[in-house]
């Protein structure tokens, strides 16, 4: 999966997600979700940390299967625009190489008031790292970089070159 | 990112994250058809220890839809019969998901 995504995206009414190796706008999301019925506009930006357990990262890497991870961002999106009542819910994902302190994802949703923003922008973003078929690769100072794992916070599957499987006849 | 499409008699099993690392590759197609309860297994002789270190973390989709494994040897748990893989099929496993 090295070759670069462009830009892939899926909507619905009021709904819009999407994939992107490029550095991600606030603007162009807050203005997808931007409704003269709103009185809230709530933003979340998860950007990229330098530390794992206090060891230094360099930089990271995601990957991720398109199709599917859209599908079930879109998924999200619209079950928690109807439960909440949004106007609008949009997020976006960059993939490839982010360098440290750059936006990963950003989430934005609309709503007539703001308890309701705040409340699906959490679990929006809960719901995404959870569920989202993209994944973490961080990389490390000289040595082997790690898979992650949202699911119990632990380091990943390290897979070192002897441990490495060889393929069959 | 548009995977080839698998030669007659094939199906295509997309690696990823540690899936990938493990058997150094995105893509590969194998011989169908595949009873899904006999996929680990077939992946396992292929890469010794995939089982333990990526597989049994992990979740398989067929045709962008996840489907249950079924425990060990006995299929049919659900009375629909057991699920095969399919020529042309696409195929991945999924390890724990870490976005954000």
């Amino acid at each position: 999966m090295s070759k670069t995504i462009e830009n892939a995206f899926l909507t619905a009414e009021g709904c819009y997600v999407a994939l992107t190796s490029e550095h991600l706008s606030y603007q162009d999301i807050i203005d997808r979700v931007r409704s003269p019925e709103a009185g809230a506009i709530v933003v979340f930006a998860g950007t990229t940390r330098d530390t794992f357990q206090s060891k230094p990262v360099k930089e990271l890497q995601y990957t991720s299967y398109p199709p599917l991870a859209l599908r079930t961002m879109l998924t999200i999106a619209t079950t928690i625009c109807a439960k909440h009542a949004l106007k609008g819910i949009a997020m976006i994902h960059r993939l490839g190489t982010v360098p440290i302190g750059e936006e990963s994802i950003i989430i934005a949703v609309s709503s007539p008031h703001r308890q309701a923003a705040w409340r699906a922008g959490e679990e929006a973003l809960e719901e995404c790292k959870e569920k989202v078929e993209v994944w973490k690769r961080e990389e490390f100072e000289g040595e082997e970089g790690v898979w992650r794992a949202n699911r119990d916070g632990a380091a990943g599957v390290r897979v070192d070159e002897n441990k490495k499987g060889e393929e069959g006849e | 990112m548009s995977t080839p499409k698998p030669p007659k008699g094939y199906f295509n099993i997309l690696y990823f994250a540690s899936a990938g690392s493990f058997t150094s590759k995105n893509v590969e197609a194998l011989p169908a058809p595949l009873p899904l309860s006999k996929l680990f297994a077939t992946l396992e002789e292929r890469y010794k220890g995939i089982k333990e270190s990526v597989l049994d973390n992990s979740l398989v989709t067929i045709n962008l839809t996840y489907v249950d494994l079924p425990e060990g040897e006995e299929d049919d748990a659900s009375g629909e019969g057991p699920v095969i893989i399919q020529e042309g099929d696409e195929v991945a496993i999924i390890p724990p998901v870490s976005s954000g």
